[in-house]
Formats: C-alpha cells, sequence, structure tokens
C-alpha cells in the first residue's frame, strides 16, 4: 500500500512523498522570500535621527514657575509653561461653558503633572507666534497668552478668552517620559 | 485544473488569469530542457530584484550629496548596508548572467534562424543594461564614477552638431549634481525599459522554442519549476557569497574616495561589467573613435545571425566552436589588459572574428 501511495503520481496528499516534498519546498522558499524581502521594507523605516527627531525628549526641569520655555518640534513652536498655584486655581474656577471653545481644566493639562501645560505657541485665527512667555511679556487681561498680530487673549491654558481666535491652543502629542523629561511624538 | 481556473468567477471576468493557468499548467512544454535554460528566468527574476532594492535605495539617494547619501544608506538607513550590497551585486550577478546567456547561445549556434530576433533582442538588453549599469555606477559620487563622467560629458559636449547637442541633453552640462540629478531619472527609467526588453525577449523565445508532441508534453507547474528552484537555489548560493564576502567585487578602488574635482585618481577604472567595452572603445582613438567602438563591437554581435553562413544545415564545426571559446578569451583579455598594444591587437581579433573567421569558417564547415 505505502509503495502504491509513494509511486502514485496524481497523489498530491500530505501521506505521500511528493505531498510532503512539495510542502517542505514551499515552506522553505517562502521564508526564503521573507528572509530577501525584509531588509527592503525594513529599510525604509525611518533612519535614526529622523526617528529622534520626531520623538524629542525636552527638559522641563529648568522652567521656573510662571513663564514658559520654548521647544521647536516638527517645525512649530511648542510653549511648555509651568502653572503657580493661584494660575491653577483660577483656572478650575472658571464656568467651562461660558467659554469660547469649551474645555475642562483636566483635558489641557496632563493627569499625573498637572502644573504643566504644553501648547503649540501659534494663534489660531492670524497664524502668529504668541507673547507671554515670560512674566514680564504682555500677557492680555487673563494672564496667559496676546496675540501681537490680531489681539487674541488666551489663559494660562491655553483656552482662547477673547479675540477674532475662536479655538484653542492646539495640543501636541507628547507624554512625560519622567518628572522631569517630557517626549513629543 | 486550467479549465477549473478559467470558468471561475475570477477566470470569466479577468481573462489574463485564464492565460496564465495555460502557462502554468497546460501541459505543452517538451520535457527534458536543460539548466542553462532558466537563465532568462533568472535574468527575469535578478532584474525585478534590482528594480526593488533600486527603488529602496532612490528614497535616500540625493544626487547633490552623492557619495554622503550613498555614505547615510550604509551607515544610518535600517539595513541600508545590505540592501546597498543587494544592488551592487545584484549588478554584478545579472551581468554575468546577460553574458553567459549570449555566450551559451553562441556555443550551442541557437541565434540562428528562427532565433534571430531572439539574439537580437538579447544583444538590445545586453546594450541597455551596459547604459543603465555604467549610468548606476557614475551615481555613486566615487572618484571613479566623477572621473567617468567628467571624460564622458566633456568629450560629448565638445562634439559639435547634433551629436554634441543630443549630450548636451542627456547631461545636462559637465559633471556634477545637475548631471547626477537627471541620470538618476534615466538610470530607472532605461531599468524598466530593460523590464520590458526581458519581456518581449521571453515572448519571442516562446513563439520559436520547440513545441512538445501532443500528448507528450509536461506542464511548467511543477515539471520545470522544480528545475527553475533547483537553479535559483545554486544562483542564490553563489549571489549570497558574493553579497556577503565580496560586496565590493569588481569595483574600482578609487570609488571609496569622494568625487574630487581638483585630485585625478592615479588610473581611471571601471566597474567590471564595462571593461570590455570599454578596451574595445579606448583603443580607438578619439572621441568618435569611442563612440564608433561601442557601436560597432554591439552592432557585429547583432549581426551574428547573419554572418553565419552555415545556412540550415546542423553541422557543427569544430574550428568554429574553437573560435568562439577563443573570443570569449579575447574579451576576457580586453576587461584585463593594460596594456595598449596589446588592447588594439585585441580589439582587432574582436572584429576580425566577427566580419571575417565568421563568415568564411562556417561556410566552410557548412559543406
Amino acid at each position: 500500500m505505502a509503495e502504491t501511495a509513494a509511486t502514485d503520481a496524481s497523489s498530491h496528499g500530505v501521506d505521500s512523498r511528493r505531498g510532503f516534498l512539495t510542502i517542505l519546498t514551499g515552506a522553505a522558499s517562502a521564508v526564503a522570500a521573507g528572509t530577501i524581502v525584509w531588509p527592503l521594507i525594513d529599510a525604509l523605516n525611518p533612519d535614526a535621527q529622523s526617528e529622534a527627531s520626531a520623538r524629542m525628549i525636552v527638559d522641563v526641569a529648568d522652567i521656573a514657575e510662571n513663564t514658559a520655555k520654548t521647544a521647536w518640534w516638527g517645525g512649530l513652536p511648542v510653549y511648555i509653561r509651568k502653572l503657580t498655584a493661584k494660575q491653577i486655581a483660577d483656572a478650575q474656577a472658571v464656568m467651562t461653558s461660558a467659554l469660547p471653545d469649551p474645555a475642562a481644566f483636566t483635558e489641557r493639562v496632563p493627569a499625573a503633572y498637572q502644573n504643566y501645560v504644553v501648547v503649540v505657541g501659534l494663534n489660531t485665527g492670524t497664524p502668529c507666534a504668541l507673547e507671554g512667555n515670560a512674566p514680564a511679556d504682555p500677557r492680555g487681561d487673563y494672564d496667559g497668552w496676546l496675540c501681537p498680530c490680531d489681539g487674541s487673549q488666551y489663559d494660562p491654558l491655553g483656552r482662547v478668552r477673547s479675540g477674532p481666535a475662536k479655538k484653542n491652543l492646539a495640543i501636541p502629542r507628547f507624554k512625560f517620559i519622567n518628572a522631569a523629561q517630557i517626549q513629543f511624538g | 485544473m486550467t479549465t477549473e481556473l478559467k470558468q471561475s468567477w475570477a477566470g470569466e471576468r479577468l481573462p489574463i488569469i485564464g492565460g496564465l493557468c495555460t502557462c502554468l499548467f497546460a501541459p505543452v512544454f517538451k520535457p527534458g530542457s536543460k539548466y542553462f535554460d532558466t537563465l532568462l528566468g533568472l535574468i527575469a527574476i535578478t532584474l525585478a530584484f534590482l528594480t526593488f532594492s533600486g527603488a529602496v535605495l532612490a528614497v535616500y539617494y540625493d544626487p547633490w550629496h552623492a557619495f554622503a547619501s550613498v555614505q547615510f544608506i550604509d551607515r544610518n538607513v535600517h539595513n541600508g548596508w545590505l540592501v546597498h550590497a543587494y544592488h551592487a551585486t545584484g549588478t554584478t550577478a545579472l551581468f554575468g548572467l546577460v553574458y553567459l546567456y549570449l555566450f551559451r547561445a553562441m556555443v550551442t549556434r541557437g541565434y540562428r534562424a528562427p532565433g534571430e530576433l531572439v539574439w537580437g533582442l538579447g544583444v538590445k538588453l545586453l546594450a541597455v543594461l551596459l547604459l543603465v549599469g555604467w549610468l548606476g555606477f557614475v551615481l555613486t559620487g566615487g572618484a571613479a564614477s566623477y572621473w567617468s563622467l567628467f571624460s564622458a560629458s566633456n568629450g560629448v559636449l565638445a562634439l559639435s552638431g547634433a551629436a554634441g547637442a543630443i549630450g548636451n541633453w542627456f547631461f545636462g552640462g559637465p559633471a556634477g549634481g545637475n548631471a547626477l540629478a537627471r541620470l538618476v531619472v534615466f538610470h530607472a527609467v532605461l531599468a524598466l525599459s530593460a523590464l520590458v526588453v526581458v519581456g518581449v525577449l521571453f515572448s519571442a523565445r516562446g513563439a520559436v522554442a520547440p513545441k512538445a508532441e501532443r500528448g507528450r508534453g509536461v506542464a511548467f507547474f511543477p515539471y520545470y519549476l522544480s528545475q527553475y528552484l533547483a537553479a535559483l537555489a545554486v544562483f542564490a548560493l553563489i549571489f549570497s557569497v558574493l553579497a556577503f564576502f565580496a560586496p565590493h567585487f569588481g569595483q574600482p578602488r578609487a570609488n571609496a574616495l569622494p568625487a574630487d574635482p581638483l585630485t585625478l585618481p592615479v588610473a581611471v577604472a571601471l566597474p567590471w561589467y564595462l571593461l570590455p567595452l570599454a578596451g574595445v572603445a579606448g583603443a580607438l582613438p578619439g572621441i568618435w573613435g569611442g563612440i564608433l567602438g561601442v557601436v560597432g563591437a554591439l552592432a557585429v554581435l547583432a549581426a551574428l545571425p547573419w554572418l553565419d553562413r552555415s545556412g540550415p544545415s546542423d553541422a557543427k564545426g569544430g574550428l568554429y566552436s574553437f573560435l568562439t571559446w577563443a573570443l570569449a578569451l579575447d574579451v576576457l583579455g580586453l576587461g584585463l589588459s593594460c596594456s595598449p598594444l596589446l588592447t588594439l591587437l585585441l580589439t582587432l581579433w574582436y572584429f576580425f572574428h566577427f566580419l571575417v573567421l565568421t563568415p568564411v569558417v562556417t561556410a566552410m564547415e557548412a559543406k
């Protein structure tokens, strides 16, 4: 019986010798093709340099309270601001529904580090870099940021409070990797 | 299996699937094909492989900083060194296969009627690939590449009339980033056109291939597929040894240095696959001598089916077979020769072989 199965040319079953060899050859060919093609696909992943700039790490431990530092990420100025206790209390006291673009306090700050605000520092009306990072800068009526181009005003959380602008400042993709550093991307 | 797939949902709506099934499963091929008959298939696979690896390299290649971008690929891109080795070794493998394919057709005298068109397309493939290969060599931006482009572009730009105008159009000015920016496009487009030549070559070869007697044929799957896999395994072994142990095989050493317009290398060298033709081109004086050498060497090769005067007789002459092997040594010598006199003699022998010996000896032996 075994001899019949082995010599039967039309038998392609797994039991036969030919079936086994066909599967073995197919599997080996698939592994070989995959090994050859994998470097070509992997080479199209971003190289280490562009990966590093796309996932930039910024030190935030040196930021004094009530000031912000600018980090350039993806060609955009990102403002990282450390809030004072009074600014936090004021921001939490605001009636969210009365704002032009309603957003709660917890939506604007990272959950674990609620005294930091990270926003793209471009006015959402006329695109223009905002003023108000240093305590001595003009900050408008809400102690946040002021647009020198169209006069829009933002509070310390980056929520729009008055002016031609209608939307809050954009929040970039970031996370705290420890108490002193944040990583973008 | 053929009729099943032809009548399937997709087969009825897309006739090409039915055609593909006929190619794979119809028992129409003559059994007992030689392993060397897989050369054309290996050429197609290698060419497709070079297209894919070239597409990946093109993502990172920058003609304005050619050498630096190749260094970047080698050092900073994930597996970039391997993709570069794929492309460089793939080139060596491809020219090895094409030279072997043409030489086999000469030895078996398969170029004779009805195989003239297949032979001519093979020579055309070699011609296109030589141009693509030279362009790829120039694109690396090494010292040898720069001076090769420098002499070619300056030589052509110095010509007057239509030849100079075509050269100006092709190179877009003297060697440098402006020339490389367009040559990278020509390299890619001509490589794709080589794939088209291979496709036409397959079709032409299928038309003249010996047909199996009715009821005695075999199907491509699995009979010839297993032959292809065996050939591919041997090819892959040779390829791996070259790629991992000799990634710079046949490349001039000066190319390890970046191009410097103020430093002329001791010797302007070319990759191995261009050396025989460069020998013929260099043996004749002047830029027109070089152009005439390249065109003439390929033209007499393409004219071989008509230079062979043996007619339809199947006689295989011992003397002509010996002369064909001597021609292989002659071409090898053209690639290795360092003395101008030897190169000139080998060039003369090359043309003497095709224009005098071939008609005379084949006509003599056919009697």
